[in-house]
């Protein structure tokens, strides 16, 4: 079960430079296609994300939740950290919150805190949850994204 | 593709967006894209150990998929909420058993506008939003907010 006492506890800031590649693959997993000629070209053609309103080549809408495996040693090191079964872990619910945008080239820093965790249930059907807010900001210091994750373990 | 607050009407329904069916190849792919490496999701060992059948998709590539059946629709730069809930675990298809296993991991999404509103000098809309596979199991039920000009 998650370690209760890591309840408000913020994770160190994390920065890191949203590549260009990196968006194409992803775009790529979840259109389930092949190469990038397939997908929709804002994502990997500057000119066609222009041309469609965006200031640069943008991110897929979940794209963000990417920021929480990048950093903290990955799942498995964050899942240490908060002292999560990663037998017993699934997700519950992801939300995101989207003040701007985020592009190819843009230096973002990820902050990350547990804003809460409960158990609900009750004797041997009980399920441990916690919840983490993270908050993307770009290089102009404007926050662009805050997601919530809520994480179960059944 | 819908561009404007006056095109959406309460109660319309988004476009449907059908999956391919789930291979384990896509679970890996996602994998490496999202940094996720779960072994929830590509290790057979693993999933024995934890006294499960099979490796599952993760939450997010269904998630994922519904980002891109949305934005089929409404363009990403229009979005300023999105939600969703994990409903239930998703079964990849076997290749050995095509015809028995591919509507387990073939995701359909839906859904309804439910709301038209003005918040911070912006036309919003919801939109309701499910996941089901082919069988009619639910695996995720959410909503999206946009603002259109």
């Amino acid at each position: 079960m998650a370690d209760r006492s890591k309840m408000g506890m913020e994770f160190p800031a994390y920065t890191f430079t949203v590549e260009k590649d990196k968006i194409i693959e992803f775009a790529i997993a979840v259109s389930q296609k092949e190469s990038k000629e397939q997908i929709n070209s804002i994502y990997y053609d500057e000119d066609a994300a222009k041309k469609a309103g965006y200031q640069g080549i943008p991110i897929p809408p979940t794209f963000p939740t990417c920021s929480f495996f990048w950093t903290g040693g990955g799942l498995m090191g964050t899942v240490k950290t908060l002292g999560i079964d990663l037998s017993r872990l699934l997700d519950r619910e992801e939300e995101y919150e989207y003040f701007g945008s985020i592009y190819a080239g843009d230096v973002i820093t990820r902050k990350m805190k547990v804003i809460d965790m409960f158990t609900k249930g009750k004797g041997k059907r009980t399920i441990d949850v916690t919840i983490l807010e993270s908050e993307l900001i770009n290089q102009r210091g404007e926050l662009i994204i805050k997601y919530r994750s809520t994480l179960m373990e059944i | 593709m819908i561009v404007d607050y006056n095109d959406i009407e309460i109660g319309d329904e988004m476009p449907p967006y059908i999956s391919a069916p789930i291979t384990r190849t896509h679970l890996v792919r996602y994998a490496g894209a999202s940094g996720d490496f779960n072994p929830l999701h590509h290790d057979q060992t693993f999933v024995k150990m934890i006294g499960m059948k099979n490796v599952i998709a993760h939450g997010m590539l269904i998630m994922g998929i519904v980002g891109e059946a949305i934005t089929f629709w409404i363009e990403n730069k229009y979005l300023r909420k999105f939600n969703a809930r994990f409903m239930s675990m998703t079964e990849p298809v076997d290749w050995d058993n095509v015809e028995n296993t591919k509507d387990r991991a073939t995701i359909i999404v839906s859904g309804k506008v439910v709301k038209k509103f003005e918040e911070n000098g912006e036309k919003k809309f919801e939109c309701e939003i499910i996941a089901e596979d082919a069988l009619g199991s639910k695996k995720l039920s959410g909503f999206f907010i946009a603002a259109l000009p």
